[in-house]
């Protein structure tokens, strides 16, 4: 099955204490990896660790396809992924 | 053994991330069956039971541990102990994602031929009662039967080496007696689960009819605690459990 270039709609949200990104919204290759998006807020963020993940409480493993996140967590047009920078330890 | 019908739902408005030993046996049993369904890529996943004992009255039967065994993975060649053979291979085809999917590179070292350069690894869940939390017990071996020490794992697995995403964070690896063998395995250690649990399942969709399943408490935990390893849980494993 060929793959086409197909763009997804990735629409990133801060949860917890986490800095909210000036461009939340952007558009990204299906057939590019997770690990794009998680070293993007990485960059923009300043931060090595970040908790990254979509609803349906799951976290996505960094070599998954956007297009396959897509696929089964996208709704209405977009991929959220939720971020969050810290957390008090329990 | 539970079914797959919503057994004990989380009213996650106040909720703490963490779960009973009941709802551990639930989710567990909820687990196991998803596993062994979905990943047929990887070792099966079975329940241990906690083994009578004869000085106990009573052991409750929600006693036990998830066990998957013999998980084999290969080291980066950053990696030395009992690595020798040529395992530069490229590309791996890995029958646990999706079926239509055509040969797929990832980057996880999961492999499925055999040979001396593989590592071994034994992954154990285990209910904390301290902590309330799953907490993952692991060990590594080589294929001949020796132990791999912790600075072996830490080089061979690319996402603890890097100290990607969950680890120096939100867990660290440490060397625990396990409660039910009674001999040291590494772990990761649980401290921090409960947050992280409670905020995967704070944007979860499904509460209108009263919460989120119980049944779903491991399979997320394990989107996160199997990541530290580069396993992937296939999404049929979530998109299963109906809500």
């Amino acid at each position: 099955m060929a793959s086409e270039p197909r763009k997804v709609v990735v629409h990133l949200r801060a949860t917890g204490d986490a800095p909210i990104l000036k461009q939340a919204k952007f558009k990204i290759d299906g057939s590019d990896k997770f690990v794009k998006v998680i070293d993007f807020l990485r960059r923009q963020l300043h931060r090595d660790t970040l908790f990254v993940y979509v609803n349906s409480a799951f976290s996505p493993n960094p070599e998954e396809l956007i297009t396959d996140l897509y696929n089964n967590f996208g709704i209405d047009g977009k991929l959220v992924v939720n971020y969050a920078c810290s957390m008090a330890w329990g | 053994m539970a079914t797959l019908s919503n057994q004990g739902k989380i009213d996650i408005s106040c909720w703490d991330g963490t779960i009973s030993q009941h709802e551990f046996h639930t989710a567990a049993s909820a687990f196991a069956e998803r596993w062994n369904k979905f990943n047929a890529a990887l070792p099966q996943c079975s329940w241990v039971a906690r083994p009578k004992s004869p000085y106990l009255s009573s052991t409750s039967k929600d006693e036990g541990y998830l066990s998957v065994e013999n998980v084999i993975m290969f080291p980066t060649p950053a990696a030395e102990s009992c690595y020798g053979g040529d395992d530069k291979e490229g590309e791996e085809e890995l029958s646990c994602s999706r079926s239509q999917e055509d040969d797929f590179i990832d980057g996880a070292t999961m492999l499925q031929n055999h040979d001396d350069a593989s590592h071994h690894y034994d992954f154990h869940v285990v209910y904390n009662a301290s902590y309330r939390v799953p907490v993952l017990y692991f060990r590594a071996y080589c294929s001949d039967g020796r132990t791999l020490v912790l600075d072996d794992v830490e080089k061979s697995i690319p996402a603890i080496s890097a100290k990607l995403l969950m680890l120096s964070k939100w867990t660290f690896i440490t060397q625990e007696d396990h409660p039910y063998l009674n001999c040291p395995w590494y772990t990761l250690h649980p401290c921090g689960t409960s947050e992280w649990m409670k905020m995967l399942f704070s944007h979860e969709p499904a509460v209108d009819d009263g919460g989120v399943a119980v049944a779903k408490y491991l399979v997320s935990w394990f989107s996160v605690a199997g990541q530290v390893f580069g396993l992937k849980i296939p999404f049929e494993m979530l998109s299963s459990i109906g809500n």
